[in-house]
């Protein structure tokens, strides 16, 4: 429940419910006040939650004005959670977890913009969405789980208005229900506090009996840092999906990382910023040279094929790495430029991608499936360094391997007219390849103003996984979709 | 730009396929109601129940494409609905369970909707790749 009753604010825990009556952003440990500034970019940076509401309600307080079928849906998702079940909420099995659900939840996430492109980075399993500031008209193909949001400045307040979004996501942890119809208008302002203050509009006649609002908050926490989530991970530990409490603020590698700088080179660095999409796609990487332990991976990953199974790498299980993106060009891909950092956001597989600028890499580097990439700009090519990978990950669908020696060089040479990026990346690993070897991808521009959407979890079928060959261990299922028997309907069921 | 979209979408379909999984060289038709409808990544499926023994329902899990796929295809998320009765001919999976991947959907009118597997008609296997 929020209830705004003066100038001050308060928060309080009740049984089952969040009520963020709080305004007082020094009440929140770590948080920083400081000065609203108007503009484009005041918005940006990471904020953390004020509170992580499990129900939403209107800015009064009330329950929003559900109509009869809506509100029998929704009491019988509130009595199943009590009774430990939230089958009917798909963030359970790390599949989308939708808009506004995912600003309920406990992880900060970042603002960056980049032109009239506006990204959100949330700390949920690399979830993001892209605002567009140029303000174009919608027509969504198909409904996705973040929507096709649209954004204009009115003063010092960022409207966002999104439409197209899935009905299988819900509203919030407790299960309110929300149709296909439903228009999501934010919006978005950092107050005199230095609090940022989204105020939300639903309109969903299929859901409401009427449109309603609510508002959350945020603050801002030197601390806190958006870090490469992979939710299966989460489960395959055996914890829930969705932490119950604000995610971890940092991790070593993100604390100990020095700063990018910008560059005092004289010449303007290239602008690389923008919508891009591959100008051709593949799953094979032939040139690879395999070393024997390399081989011997492969031909075992081939055996099991022509034995009738499913080979499973960590593309299919939903962990992909960087090293993917760099082989396997798929989908649009988001480039956001500063002189501090490049940011690539991809959409299929779903990941962040973040250059500091003019950087090193830190001492202590931990592994991660993204790894720890700096870079630099010679002459017009951005050459990004990578080390610091986990080693799960393939660079192509027949499975061929990578440890954690992989170090990779990627060259980025946009065409003069900037209408095509060329990427070209040397790939070092001596585990399983017998020599440094170089693959080259190209992009083009994209007129697209909304990125691609792929939600690899959605849906876990039984099937894939019973007569499978994981190239890893850890790439085992961690939920699957169960048959229901009769008229029952299926259900999703995660181990623990 | 909607048939580069369709061949994109359909590579990437072929390429999260196994070859082992279906087999594309047979055919199986199966009528039915549908009970469930999972519009969903990595691949959207339809729960088919089929008449089996008297008395007996069988339940047929056919998988028909992705949601990008199959808008690329025609379908709408509500094209087809829990209830319809419809007539599936679909590549069966080699392990002989009542599961299988869509080449054409027909309704009782006769109108008719393409899964994945329609452009594969008539080849052995698509290109090898690991699943999904």
């Amino acid at each position: 429940m929020q209830q705004r009753s003066s100038r001050n604010w308060t928060v309080l825990i009740l049984p089952g419910l969040l009520i963020c009556i709080a305004g007082m952003a020094a009440c929140i440990p770590g948080a920083t006040v400081g000065a609203a500034a108007a503009g484009p970019d005041s918005l940006t940076g990471i904020w953390v939650p004020n509170a992580a509401p499990q129900q939403l309600v209107t800015v009064d307080g009330s329950l929003p004005p559900l109509n009869e079928a809506a509100a029998k849906v929704y009491a019988e998702r509130r009595r199943l959670r009590e009774n430990g079940d939230t089958s009917f909420d798909q963030t359970t099995w790390c599949a989308g977890p939708g808009m506004p659900r995912i600003l309920t939840m406990p992880y900060p996430f970042e603002i960056r913009r980049d032109g009239d492109f506006l990204a959100f980075i949330h700390g949920w399993y690399r979830w993001h969405r892209v605002v567009d500031l140029a303000g174009g008209a919608v027509d969504p193909p198909l409904p996705l789980t973040m929507g096709f949001p649209v954004g204009h400045w009115e003063s010092d307040t960022l409207v966002i208005r999104t439409v197209g979004l899935i009905d299988a996501t819900v509203l919030d942890a407790a299960g309110m229900p929300h149709s296909e119809q439903m228009t999501l208008t934010e919006r978005l302002r950092v107050l005199d506090d230095g609090r940022l203050e989204d105020r939300l509009r639903v309109e969903d006649p299929d859901t409401f009996t009427k449109a309603w609002e609510s508002v959350l908050y945020f603050h801002r926490d030197s601390a806190a840092r958006v870090t490469d989530d992979v939710c299966p991970d989460r489960i395959a530990d055996g914890k829930p999906a969705v932490l119950g409490t604000r995610s971890p603020a940092a991790s070593p590698l993100q604390k100990d990382a020095p700063d990018g700088v910008p560059s005092n080179t004289a010449a303007p660095a290239p602008r690389l910023s923008g919508m891009w999409e591959p100008k051709t796609f593949g799953f094979m990487v032939p040139e690879a040279p395999l070393s024997k332990a390399g081989r011997d991976m492969v031909d075992r990953g081939a055996a099991a094929m022509r034995d009738g199974k499913i080979m499973h790498t960590a593309w299919t299980s939903c962990r992909p790495g960087a090293i993917s993106t760099m082989t396997m060009p798929r989908e649009k891909i988001l480039l956001l430029q500063s002189p501090e950092e490049l940011t690539i956001l991809f959409e299929m597989p779903r990941m962040i991608r973040r250059v500091r600028m003019n950087s090193t890499h830190p001492n202590n580097l931990e592994s991660s499936y993204v790894g720890d990439s700096v870079g630099h700009w010679d002459g017009n090519t951005l050459v990004v360094d990578t080390l610091g990978f986990n080693g799960y990950a393939e660079l192509d669908a027949r499975g061929q391997p990578t440890s954690p020696r992989l170090h990779t060089v990627e060259r980025m040479t946009p065409a003069a007219d900037g209408s095509s990026l060329d990427i070209e990346v040397t790939i070092t690993d001596p585990e399983y390849y017998d020599r440094p070897f170089t693959i080259k991808r190209s992009w083009k521009r994209s007129a697209a103003r909304h990125p691609f959407e792929y939600d690899c979890m959605e849906n876990p079928r039984a099937e894939d996984f019973e007569n499978a060959y994981y190239v890893r261990d850890r790439y085992r299922p961690t939920c699957m979709r169960v048959e229901g028997e009769g008229l029952a309907l299926s259900k999703v069921v995660c181990r623990r | 730009m909607a048939i580069a979209a369709a061949v994109l979408t359909l590579g990437t379909a072929l390429a999260h396929h196994s070859t082992a999984e279906f087999d594309y060289a047979k055919e199986v038709t199966i009528k039915g109601i549908v009970k469930e409808v999972q519009w969903t990544n990595p691949h959207s499926f339809i729960q088919l129940l089929v008449d089996g023994q008297p008395g007996e329902k069988i339940q047929w899990s056919v998988e028909i494409g992705s949601p990008t796929l199959n808008i690329n295809l025609g379908w709408r998320k509500d094209s087809v609905k829990p209830g319809d009765g419809v007539t599936m001919n679909l590549a069966p999976a080699r392990n002989g369970k009542p599961y299988g991947t869509l080449r054409v959907l027909t309704f009782a009118d006769g109108k008719q909707l393409n899964g994945v597997a329609a452009q594969v008609r008539g080849s052995a296997a698509p290109p090898s790749g690991g699943k999904k």
